[in-house]
C-alpha cells in the first residue's frame, strides 16, 4: 500500500509541483505589500517547473493512485499543452491592464489560475468517473471565480453569474447520466466500465440516456452548441486574459477528458478484422454520430452567428465554438488518425488564438475598445501587429501557407480515410463561411481610414517579442509541420489500450 | 427487532403524537374568542411597528459561506476517526495534508480579516444651530490644575 | 416488512409532496422551509437505504449549511411575495416543460424494463456499504486521491468566496 502509494507520488510530481505552488502563491500575497507582482512570477515559476516535469514523463504509460489517474503519452501532451498555454497567458498578464489595475489582488489572481491548471492536468489523465467530477469541479470552479474577477464591470460580474448557473446545470445534469452509468455497470474505473459492458449486454435505452448525459457535461466544457450559451458572455465579460485561457486550455482539457472516457470506456478490445490504428465501438452501440451531430450543429452555428459580431471578443468566442465543431469531427472517426489530428489541431490553435486574442488585448489596452470599428486603419497606426493579426486570422481560416491549414489538412484527411465525406464537405463549406469574418477585419485595419485619432500607436519591446513568440510557431509549422505530426502520433496512445 | 435508527424513529413518531395531542386537546377544550389586538403580532406589550421582514446586513452571508465551506472539511472528519486505529500514521498523514491545505485557506481568510466582525460605527445626530453671541469667541484652553 | 412498506411510501409521499408544494410556493421563504421538508424527507430514505452516512452528511451539510446559505440570500434580497415572476405561458416555458416530460419517460423506460442486465450485489455487502467505518475505510486507502484533491477544491472555493462576496473594495 505505501509503496504503492510513494511509487504515484513520484510519477505525479507535476501536479505536486502545482499544490505548493498554489499554497505559496496564497502565503506569499499574505505575507507581501498590497501591490506586488511578486505572485505571478511565483506562479511563473510553479508552472514553468510543472510543465518540465511533465516533459520528463514522456514514455511512461502506467495509472497511479489505484487507478484513478493514468500517466500516459495521451495524458502528458495535454498536461504541456494547458502547461504552456499557462505560463503564455501568465506572461499576457505581466502586460495587462485589467491585471495590472488590481494588483492588490494579484494574489488571488494567480493562485486560482494554477487551480484551474491543475484541474486540467487533472482531467487530461483522470480516468475515474469520481476523478473526472472532481477534475471538472475544480476547474470550473476556478474559472467561475476569474470571469468576475474585474468586480468594477458589470458585464463581469454577469458573465460570472451566467458561467456559475450553466455550469451548474450542467454538472447535475453529467452527474446524473454517470449514476446511471454506475447503476448498469457496477464500476467507476473506465477501464471497469468497459470490461463490464463487455462480459454483459446492458438496457441499452438507459446506456443511451446516461450517455447523452455525461456529454452534456463535455460539451459545456468544450462549448459545443447547443451547450454553448454563456460562452459569448462569458468570453466578452472576463479579462482578456481569462478569456484567451479559457478558450485553448480549457476546451483541451475537456476534448482530452472526453476522448479518454468514450475510447477506453467504449472500445470493443476483441473486434477482429480491424485495420491497426482503427477501433470500433461496444455493442454496435454508435455514440460517434451523436457526436457527428454536435459537431455539424457546433461549427454551422458558430461560424454564421459570427458573421454578425461587432465586438471582438465576441467574434473570437462564436470562432472558438466553429473550432470546437471542427475538432470534434476528428473524434467522430474512431481511429488513431483522427485522434492524432485533433492533437495537432490544439497545437496549431495554441498559438494562433492565444496571438489573436493578445493582439486584440494590446490594443484594447491603448484605445479601451475591443469594437471592430476601432481597428479601423490599425494597418497605419500599428503596422507590425496588424501584419501579426492579419497572420493569426489567416492561420484560423484554414488558409496556407499557415499552421492552421496543417491543422484542418489532417483533420479532413482522417475524414475522408475513415469515408464520413458528408462530415467532411460540411467542414470545408463552414471553412468558407469563416473567411468572411476574418476578413472583415483585416478590410477594416487596412483599407480603412482610421476614425478620429490616427496616431500611430506604439508598443514596448517585450511586448512586441511575445507577439513574436506567438507568431514565429503559427508560421514555422505551417511549412515544417514533421515535429508537430510525429509528437501527435506518438501521443495517442492511452494506458492499457492497443 | 429494531435497528439503531428504528429507535429513532419510534422516539420521532411518539414525539410528533405527544406534540399534537396537546395542540389537539388545547383546541378542543379552549374557547374561541379572537379579536385584532389579541391577533396581532405580540412583541412585550408594544404595538407592533412596520414589518417583520429585516434585511440582513452582507457580512453574515460571508461568514455563512465560510462557514459552509468548513463545514464541509469537518464531514470528512467523521470516517477518519472511525478508521484511524485501523489506519494508524497513515491515516494521519493523510489528514496532515488535507488539513495543511485548508490551513493555506484559513489563514488567507483571517489575514484578510474576513473573520474581523466590523461593527457599525453608531452616527451620533449632530444638531446644526447657530451658536449664542457669547460663546462665540474661542474658549480658553483648559488649564491643568 | 410491512413496517418497511409503510415507513418507505410515507417518505416518499412525502418528499415528492414537500417537492412539488416547493416549486408552487410563491413566497420563496416558504418554498426554503419545503425544500428542508425534502431534505428530511430523503434522508429518511436513505436510511432505509442502510446508507446512514449519506442521511447523516445530507441533514448536516444540505438542511443544515446549505439553506442557511438559502435563507441569508433570501433575506438578503428582502424577497418579499415575488408577484412580478409572469404566469404567461411562453415558448420557452413549453420547451422547458417538453424537455421535462421528455425525461420523465425516459427515466420511467429505465425504471419499467426492470432490473435485467444490471450487475448483481451481494446483500450483506449492500448492508456494509452504508456505513460510516465503511466509507471510512474506502475513502482513506482507494479513494485517498480525490479526497486530498477536494481539500485544493475546497481552498478555490474559499479564496473565490471571498474574492467574489467581499463587499469591501480594498
Amino acid at each position: 500500500m505505501v509503496e504503492q502509494l510513494l511509487q504515484s507520488l513520484s510519477r505525479f510530481l507535476p501536479e505536486t509541483t502545482l499544490t505548493v505552488a498554489l499554497c505559496s502563491t496564497v502565503v506569499v500575497s499574505l505575507f507581501l505589500g498590497r501591490k506586488s507582482q511578486a505572485t505571478l512570477f511565483v506562479a511563473l515559476a510553479g508552472l514553468v517547473l510543472a510543465t518540465w516535469f511533465s516533459f520528463d514523463q514522456m514514455g511512461v504509460s502506467e495509472t497511479i493512485f489505484s487507478g484513478m489517474v493514468a500517466v500516459d503519452p495521451f495524458s502528458v501532451f495535454f498536461k504541456l499543452l494547458v502547461g504552456l498555454s499557462a505560463i503564455l497567458i501568465l506572461l499576457f498578464s505581466l502586460y495587462s491592464s485589467e491585471v495590472q489595475s488590481t494588483l492588490h489582488r494579484a494574489g488571488e489572481y494567480s493562485a486560482l489560475i494554477l487551480a484551474m491548471a491543475l484541474g486540467m492536468f487533472l482531467m487530461a489523465g483522470a480516468s475515474n468517473l469520481l476523478m473526472m467530477v472532481l477534475a471538472i469541479e475544480l476547474t470550473s470552479l476556478s474559472s467561475y471565480i476569474l470571469a468576475g474577477y474585474t468586480r468594477e464591470a458589470s458585464d463581469s460580474s454577469e458573465a460570472s453569474l451566467k458561467y456559475i448557473i450553466y455550469g451548474a446545470v450542467s454538472t447535475g445534469v453529467m452527474l446524473y447520466g454517470i449514476s446511471i452509468l454506475y447503476g448498469l455497470t457496477g464500476a467507476t474505473d473506465f477501464y471497469g466500465i468497459n470490461r463490464a459492458l463487455t462480459e454483459e449486454s446492458v438496457n441499452s435505452v438507459a446506456l443511451l440516456v446516461s450517455i447523452i448525459m455525461i456529454l452534456v457535461g463535455f460539451g459545456y466544457k468544450i462549448s459545443a452548441v447547443p451547450f454553448h450559451f454563456w460562452t459569448p458572455d462569458v468570453y466578452e465579460g472576463a479579462p482578456i486574459t481569462i478569456t484567451a485561457f479559457l478558450s485553448v486550455a480549457s476546451k483541451a482539457a475537456g476534448f482530452a477528458l472526453m476522448m479518454r472516457f468514450f475510447k477506453v470506456s467504449f472500445i470493443d478490445a476483441n473486434a477482429v478484422g480491424l485495420p491497426t490504428g482503427v477501433w470500433t465501438s461496444l455493442q454496435g452501440f454508435e455514440w460517434n454520430k451523436i457526436v457527428a451531430i454536435l459537431s455539424v450543429l457546433t461549427m454551422t452555428l458558430g461560424n454564421l452567428v459570427a458573421v454578425w459580431q461587432n465586438n471582438l471578443k465576441r467574434l473570437l468566442a462564436y470562432s472558438s465554438i466553429a473550432h470546437a465543431g471542427y475538432m470534434l469531427m476528428g473524434v467522430v472517426v474512431l481511429s488513431d488518425k483522427g485522434l492524432a489530428a485533433v492533437l495537432i489541431y490544439f497545437m496549431v490553435y495554441l498559438f494562433m488564438n492565444l496571438g489573436a486574442f493578445y493582439v486584440v488585448m494590446l490594443v484594447a489596452n491603448k484605445t479601451g475598445s475591443e469594437d471592430i470599428d476601432s481597428y479601423k486603419g490599425l494597418g497605419h497606426r500599428s503596422p507590425l501587429v496588424s501584419v501579426a493579426m492579419v497572420i493569426f486570422f489567416i492561420s484560423l481560416a484554414g488558409l496556407p501557407p499557415t499552421a492552421g491549414f496543417i491543422g484542418k489538412l489532417f483533420l479532413f484527411a482522417a475524414l475522408l480515410d475513415a469515408t464520413w465525406i458528408w462530415l467532411a464537405v460540411v467542414g470545408a463549406l463552414n471553412s468558407v463561411v469563416s473567411l468572411y469574418y476574418y476578413v472583415r477585419v483585416v478590410r477594416n485595419m487596412f483599407l480603412r481610414d482610421p476614425e478620429g485619432n490616427a496616431e500611430p500607436i506604439l508598443f514596448s519591446t517585450p511586448q512586441l517579442a511575445i507577439v513574436m513568440l506567438l507568431l514565429l510557431p503559427t508560421l514555422f509549422f505551417g511549412l515544417f509541420y514533421s515535429p508537430m505530426v510525429e509528437l501527435a502520433n506518438a501521443s495517442v496512445m492511452m494506458f492499457g489500450i492497443r | 427487532m429494531l435497528t439503531e435508527f428504528g429507535k429513532v424513529l419510534l422516539f420521532l413518531i411518539v414525539g410528533a403524537m405527544f406534540v399534537a395531542g396537546g395542540l389537539i386537546a388545547s383546541w378542543i377544550l379552549r374557547p374561541n374568542r379572537p379579536y385584532p389586538a389579541k391577533l396581532s403580532s405580540y412583541e412585550c406589550g408594544e404595538e407592533p411597528v412596520g414589518n417583520a421582514w429585516v434585511r440582513f446586513n452582507v457580512r453574515f452571508y460571508v461568514i455563512a459561506l465560510i462557514f459552509l465551506i468548513f463545514d464541509v472539511e469537518v464531514v470528512f472528519l467523521f470516517p477518519w476517526a472511525l478508521v484511524y486505529r485501523e489506519l494508524g500514521l497513515f491515516a494521519f498523514l493523510e489528514m496532515a495534508v488535507f488539513l495543511a491545505i485548508l490551513l493555506v485557506g484559513l489563514a488567507y481568510v483571517w489575514v484578510k480579516g474576513d473573520l474581523d466582525w466590523d461593527k457599525p460605527v453608531p452616527q451620533i445626530p449632530k444638531i446644526e444651530r447657530d451658536r449664542p453671541a457669547y460663546k462665540q469667541q474661542t474658549p480658553a484652553e483648559p488649564v491643568a490644575v | 416488512m410491512i413496517l418497511e412498506s409503510i415507513v418507505f411510501y410515507s417518505l416518499a409521499v412525502a418528499s415528492v409532496g414537500s417537492a412539488l408544494l416547493m416549486v408552487t410556493r410563491r413566497n420563496p421563504v416558504i418554498a426554503a422551509l419545503y425544500l428542508i421538508l425534502n431534505f428530511f424527507c430523503l434522508a429518511g430514505l436513505y436510511l432505509t437505504l442502510q446508507a446512514q452516512f449519506i442521511a447523516v452528511i445530507h441533514i448536516l451539510v444540505y438542511a443544515g449549511a446549505i439553506m442557511v446559505l438559502f435563507l441569508f440570500v433570501i433575506m438578503l434580497l428582502n424577497l418579499g411575495d415575488e408577484r412580478k415572476l409572469s404566469d404567461a405561458i411562453s415558448p420557452r416555458k413549453i420547451i422547458a416543460g417538453g424537455l421535462s416530460l421528455a425525461l420523465l419517460l425516459e427515466l420511467l423506460s429505465i425504471f419499467v424494463t426492470g432490473t435485467e442486465g444490471l450487475p448483481e450485489y451481494n446483500a450483506d455487502q449492500a448492508l456494509q456499504v452504508g456505513t460510516v467505518e465503511y466509507i471510512g475505510k474506502q475513502l482513506f486507502t482507494k479513494f485517498l486521491f480525490p479526497f486530498e484533491v477536494t481539500s485544493i477544491l475546497l481552498l478555490a472555493a474559499i479564496i473565490g468566496a471571498i474574492l467574489l462576496a467581499k463587499k469591501k473594495p480594498d
